[in-house]
């Protein structure tokens, strides 16, 4: 297990934030890791499954950090699917 | 000795040009110190002609008199309890004036001192050395006046100290500064620091400024301020004249990038200053425009007149920095508030309901975007959920300019969220925009050692790495400042706050 530190953005929050994941975190995770830097805090929670694009793909939820590869400093952006 | 008028005398005292003969011209001028010359021939630079005339003994009677101005003023006001009175979102405003820019006039002697040896025409060395003594002069005043106020508040403390720290404003601050003047050589200081940032910046904020200041009540910082406009509005002019010479003898392209690298520079610290002191703590009743209002009414039109009459063209991210002009300092603002314990003052949100009215009308379409962010916020203060109104880590930051990297709030305009990313030398860079990516290819061996504050908290360099460790990296500036000005009083009591 390794910490990966990504550069992350929540669509319509307004700035890039440093969040630490784990390589064998899956993507739903990272979602959720990246969302709480954001929403509740500056965007309004919703009821909508979240979404991580990594190089202009959306990245599967089941797939893991280390098997993507996610590499320290990439950035992903997360997104409502519904957004 | 009889009494010349000064034109009689003036341009004879001033060009002590001369041929070189003992040295050459790249021994007296070493390129890394007085720029590039660009082949353009001695006697031409001799052909340097400052618009504005002085003699030493008028510049000495004028400083003397300034002087006695302001520290009569201040000593009037010290007597009063004027200070006690005015608002804190203008406390917010002068507390981080301040801490970024007293020490840099001081370091802007620097610039003006290298100008004054390394300068390639005596008229250009003359007006160099007047002002070295201003900006030594600049510095003092702008620490030994909130040097007065150490007893009122401890954040005036940050004037002389937050350049001493790796707090991240500071260091955008410094960074900037560095590449501007204190690391910069004769040639590119004239054109950055006083054609492009004090021409087409400082000068004009400082009359603002200035006039702001008395509006609110602050006659101290209105008369300091007033104090440095002026000399800044002489020594400011030393640009010009480097520019023509440039331009006359075929050297347009290289005087456009000059201009073009610090303009995006000078525009982004200047949205960190002034933009959240016009639009979110100058309080309501006393602003006169907003900062978008001001921008285009001062900065572009003077900017757009100087590269027309000067033969240059506009900057090529012209477009880039217009739309900026809705939403850039916005994020700033929002980011400053949100992260406020890595900040020496108590940042005014500035956002209670006749505030976000003013907003809207300034910046149409505003609720829509940043006001939804501020809901958000507004709603967990109004909950009593404060440490949901508190970072929990640390904003990616610009491996050029080293502010924290934004985007608008409004996913409409969020086209690509990704930083712009440079490899360099096995690392990767990463930059907020276009210009500060472009401006470091330009010159990558110049920046690339730099590390911002995430660089380094990456590198282990930053222990404990949480942020309780930053901030004690960063000099503790949340021991002075970095709460709400308001103690939130605009989120919990929106009826006072619309009348605050």
């Amino acid at each position: 297990m390794a910490l990966i530190p990504l550069t992350a953005a929540f669509r319509e929050d307004f700035v890039v934030q440093l969040v630490p994941v784990e390589d064998s975190d899956t993507i739903a995770t990272v979602a959720q890791k990246v969302a709480a830097h954001a929403v509740g805090l500056r965007v309004a929670p919703r009821q909508s499954p979240m979404q991580v694009i990594f190089q202009g793909k959306v990245l599967d939820p089941e797939k893991k950090v280390a098997d993507v590869p996610l590499s320290p400093m990439d950035f992903v952006e997360v997104r409502y699917a519904d957004g | 000795m009889p009494k010349l008028s000064r034109p009689d005398y003036y341009d004879l005292t001033r060009d002590m040009n001369w041929r070189l003969t003992y040295v050459s011209e790249k021994e007296a001028f070493p390129p890394e110190l007085a720029g590039d010359d660009y082949g353009i021939p001695p006697a031409e630079w001799w052909k340097w002609d400052e618009p504005y005339k002085l003699t030493y003994r008028e510049y000495m009677q004028n400083q003397a008199e300034k002087d006695t101005m302001s520290y009569s003023v201040k000593s009037a006001i010290a007597r009063s309890h004027l200070f006690d009175q005015v608002d804190a979102g203008w406390k917010a405003a002068i507390a981080a004036h301040y801490g970024a820019i007293a020490i840099p006039e001081y370091q802007a002697s620097f610039g003006e001192a290298r100008m004054a040896r390394f300068g390639r025409a005596a008229a250009w060395r003359n007006m160099a050395t007047f002002g070295t003594l201003d900006e030594t002069r600049h510095g003092q005043i702008q620490l030994f006046f909130p040097h007065e106020l150490l007893g009122k508040n401890p954040q005036f403390d940050w004037a002389h100290k937050a350049f001493h720290t790796n707090e991240w404003g500071a260091i955008a601050a410094r960074h900037l500064f560095d590449d501007m003047f204190t690391a910069n050589h004769a040639l590119g200081t004239a054109i950055q620091l006083t054609f492009t940032f004090e021409t087409g910046f400082t000068n004009l904020q400082f009359l603002g400024m200035a006039a702001d200041a008395m509006h609110v009540g602050d006659v101290e910082f209105g008369a300091l301020i007033s104090s440095i406009q002026t000399d800044e509005a002489r020594h400011a002019q030393q640009g010009e004249p480097t520019l023509k010479i440039l331009v006359r003898n075929g050297k347009k392209a290289e005087a456009q990038r000059l201009v073009d690298v610090m303009f995006w520079r000078s525009w982004r610290i200047f949205c960190l200053l002034t933009g959240l002191s016009m639009d979110y703590y100058t309080p309501l009743e006393h602003r006169s425009m907003s900062f978008k209002e001001f921008m285009e009414e001062w900065i572009i039109k003077q900017f757009m007149d100087q590269f027309r009459d000067l033969g240059m063209d506009t900057p090529w991210y012209w477009n880039t920095f217009i739309d900026e002009l809705d939403w850039y300092h916005h994020g700033l603002h929002l980011g400053v508030w949100f992260w406020r314990p890595t900040v020496w003052w108590n940042p005014d949100a500035g956002v209670g309901p006749a505030e976000r009215d003013w907003l809207e009308a300034k910046y149409p379409g505003w609720n829509d975007t940043w006001g939804k962010r501020w809901d958000v916020i507004t709603e967990n203060a109004r909950k009593g959920e404060i440490t949901k109104t508190l970072p929990q880590t640390l904003p990616i930051i610009c491996n050029l300019c080293q502010i924290p990297i934004i985007t608008p709030a409004n996913p409409g305009r969020q086209q690509e969220l990704d930083p712009y990313v440079t490899e360099y030398g096995g690392r990767r860079y990463l930059f907020c925009s276009e210009p500060c990516k472009w401006i470091f290819d330009q010159n990558p061996g110049r920046y690339a050692g730099h590390k911002t504050v995430v660089d380094r908290f990456l590198a282990g360099e930053i222990q404990p790495p949480t942020l309780e460790g930053a901030l004690a990296y960063m000099g503790g500036p949340h021991l002075v400042g970095g709460r709400d000005a308001d103690d939130f009083a605009w989120a919990r009591d929106p009826v006072l706050a619309g009348t605050r």
